[in-house]
């Protein structure tokens, strides 16, 4: 390899404009903000006096705190319920719905139509289903299974798989949509080949589909786990994380600390914690996905 | 190069304008110092966004602005995100100048932050004001820093005609009360209703707040809002111990629906009797308001001085706002008889004025609730009120919990008293 003979590049001072001033509202907007929460998490802050310094006292609180406990808990139970089933129904759909029929695009847009609507008020629509007197309960009614009846927002066993319905409900028409875009980059030739060769369906499935999905995978990954810890408007009109704290989420938590217990350092501590994870989760997996690819 | 734009002096420019937005945002975090607007309107940020209420204030501020002197402008905004605001409001370097607020420990707290302005000055046309209600606006250093427009009470609510077609009878002791429920539950209606669901889960702080004062007394429950007693005390344990007795008699749906729903069971007779302030009339057809009766919270323990709920709502100003005189004289207007009679009048009339002066709605019920409130030994306000809006949801959790699993008392109470703990703390 030459060694490139050092030539004075010459940056267009438009281009230096186009990086430049992204960079500095991103870094204003973005950046700072993070720091400013970064620094506050080893604070005690009420939002009025000056915050005082209390090193690793948030961590450490955090540790002792039950409701952590139960928001990481759920948390968790959040990631592997919405995120699994959210992969395997969207890409499932997106299977099913792959080849192009008669009437398919009907049942595409019926799917993708919840991403479209505002999660708040499709939350306050869930909500009104859940009521005691509400549509879900009447149903079961009907068809003779009052036994089933219950309320069950306020049902502390429940309510969190009652607030991951409607989050689902909608994260499955958007995985799918994903997915259907991966479906058709891969090669129908490799199908047709396979197909020669004398392959079952699964095998076309299992050795072709997956395998070629990887590069999809990767994207679904993050925008469950990302979708995941982030998920509050849904749960917050839903709930509330109530009641106490059954369906609290490590978001909710965050934001209950902030705004209703006025505790911004403790806050943003638990905020530091969400994004440790997203970023944990996230990063494990690509690194894991190119080291592979290599 | 003939590109316009990027001359060094320039991009120094920008990277300076960044910069001081960039320090701006620290202030973020620091308490800056002096007052920011001066000139223009007073302008009174409003938490009242019920459409009759907002309507009311909107006619109080049309009618003080004929008075000429100083304008006000009325922004609304709603109750939960003003109550999520208002830090930030008083701590902005530019803050509005008058708030909607409460009364007691909640504006005190504003106060000992130093946000609030003396309004020593308005209280000085206030004379005729009960001493109860001057103390309540008082704050730790002697100076009035709020100011009252009307209260209203907490009662058992229950329709007249319910009861005289099951031929029951209010109940005055806690034994009378018992039976009350028993006969109630054998007409078929769950004889307590209660509307702790949603996001009115507070409700439920008033069945803590009645038992605690009646069982344990005034003093005692305040002691224990502020921190001075814990939740884990054998007192708290008896408030529980009594609620315990009734729970069978509440509603099943008492945690799983609004105040707003629970208030339609009780117009529609699916539950008996309620405990809630008078604010529950909003959501009541007018019509049905002339079958509405209350009966006052039963007494548990006679030697204990009989204590009601009456808060006490109002208004506080920021110490930084720019016309401090205007503020004061709109403070005064608000404070006249007149300003508060024409408030009842334009809303639903449910509250009582707090001017002396000045005549509530006029109504059997308005009369027989403000003779309640006058025979009390003292008021409390509220659980928030008489603690802080943080503390509020801590309480929250744990009566929801109860509720649910009564038998779980110790790890609830435990759990409550950690959960408080951080709130005083921080």
């Amino acid at each position: 390899m030459t060694v490139l003979a050092p030539q004075r590049f010459r940056f267009p001072p438009v281009l230096l404009l186009f990086v430049l001033v992204p960079l500095l509202v991103e870094g204003f907007w973005v950046f700072w903000p993070a720091i400013q929460g970064l620094y506050l998490s080893f604070t005690k802050w009420d939002g009025i006096t000056a915050p005082q310094n209390v090193g690793f006292g948030n961590y450490r609180a955090m540790v002792g705190d039950p409701v952590f406990r139960k928001a990481l808990l759920d948390t968790a139970i959040w990631l592997v319920l919405f995120g699994g089933l959210s992969a395997i129904g969207g890409l499932g759909i997106a299977v099913l719905l792959q080849k192009e029929r008669r009437g398919v695009g009907i049942y595409r847009s019926a799917l993708f139509l919840p991403v479209v609507f505002s999660l708040v008020a499709t939350s306050l629509i869930w909500q009104a289903m859940y009521q005691p007197d509400g549509l879900i309960n009447k149903v079961l009614g009907a068809i003779g299974l009052s036994g089933w009846e219950h309320s069950w927002l306020a049902d502390a066993n429940t309510a969190l798989y009652a607030v991951i319905v409607p989050a689902l409900w909608r994260e499955i028409g958007y995985v799918m949509v994903l997915y259907l875009a991966g479906l058709k980059a891969i090669d129908p030739a490799l199908y047709e080949a396979a197909t020669v060769d004398g392959a079952s369906r699964w095998q076309r499935f299992t050795r072709i589909t997956l395998p070629q999905l990887r590069g999809v995978n990767a994207v679904v990954l993050s925008v469950i786990v990302i979708d995941s810890l982030r998920s509050f408007d849904v749960a917050w009109a839903l709930t509330r994380g109530g009641p106490y704290h059954s369906s609290e989420l490590l978001s909710t938590y965050m934001y209950s600390t902030a705004f209703q217990s006025v505790q911004l350092g403790y806050a943003s501590a638990l905020a530091v914690v969400i994004f440790v994870l997203a970023f944990g989760v996230i990063v494990t997996y690509l690194v894991r996905a190119f080291r592979e690819a290599e | 190069m003939n590109t316009p734009g990027l001359t060094r002096r320039n991009f120094l420019a920008g990277l300076g304008m960044a910069g001081a937005a960039a320090a701006l945002g620290g202030c973020a975090t620091s308490v800056s110092g002096n007052s920011g607007q001066s000139g223009g309107a007073v302008t009174v940020e409003s938490n009242l966004s019920s459409p009759q209420a907002k309507s009311a204030m909107q006619a109080l501020i049309a009618d003080y602005d004929k008075r000429g002197s100083t304008q006000a402008s009325l922004n609304t905004v709603a109750s939960e995100t003003f109550r999520v605001q208002l830090p930030t409001y008083l701590t902005s370097a530019n803050p509005p100048d008058v708030y909607t607020w409460y009364a007691g420990s909640v504006a005190r707290s504003y106060a000992d932050k130093g946000l609030l302005l003396d309004l020593s000055d308005v209280w000085h046309t206030m004379d005729d004001y009960s001493p109860a209600l001057r103390s309540l606006s008082t704050d730790a250093s002697g100076k009035q820093i709020f100011v009252p427009t009307d209260y209203y009470w907490w009662g058992m609510f229950y329709r007249k005609s319910n009861f005289a077609r099951w031929g029951v009878r209010p109940a005055t002791t806690w034994d009378e009360f018992i039976t009350l429920c028993q006969t109630l539950k054998s007409h078929g209606v769950a004889p307590i209703g209660m509307g702790a669901g949603g996001s009115t889960a507070w409700v439920a702080s008033a069945w803590f707040d009645y038992l605690d004062i009646r069982i344990n007394g005034a003093q005692y429950h305040r002691d224990l809002l502020a921190g001075k007693h814990s939740f884990t005390d054998p007192q708290v344990r008896t408030v529980f111990a009594r609620w315990k007795q009734v729970l069978p008699y509440f509603d099943p749906q008492s945690t799983a629906v609004q105040f707003q729903d629970a208030t339609t069971s009780l117009l529609q007779n699916r539950t008996g009797m309620m405990l809630i302030g008078t604010f529950f009339a909003d959501a009541a057809p007018k019509d049905a308001l002339a079958d509405i009766d209350f009966f006052q919270f039963p007494i548990i323990d006679p030697s204990v001085p009989v204590v009601e709920e009456g808060p006490t709502d109002g208004f506080f100003a920021s110490r930084r706002s720019g016309h401090a005189a205007g503020t004061k004289d709109f403070l005064t207007y608000m404070a006249t008889a007149a300003a508060q009679e024409l408030y009842v009048k334009s809303s639903s009339g449910t509250v009582i004025p707090a001017n002396p002066k000045a005549r509530d709605a006029g109504t059997p019920l308005v009369a027989k609730g403000k003779a309640m409130l006058a025979k009390a030994a003292d008021l409390t306000q509220f659980f928030n009120r008489d603690s802080s809006d943080a503390l509020q949801p801590t309480a929250d959790a744990a009566l929801t919990q109860f509720f649910d699993k009564p038998d779980q008392l110790d790890s609830i109470l435990s759990t409550w008293q950690a959960a408080a703990t951080k709130v005083w703390s921080a």
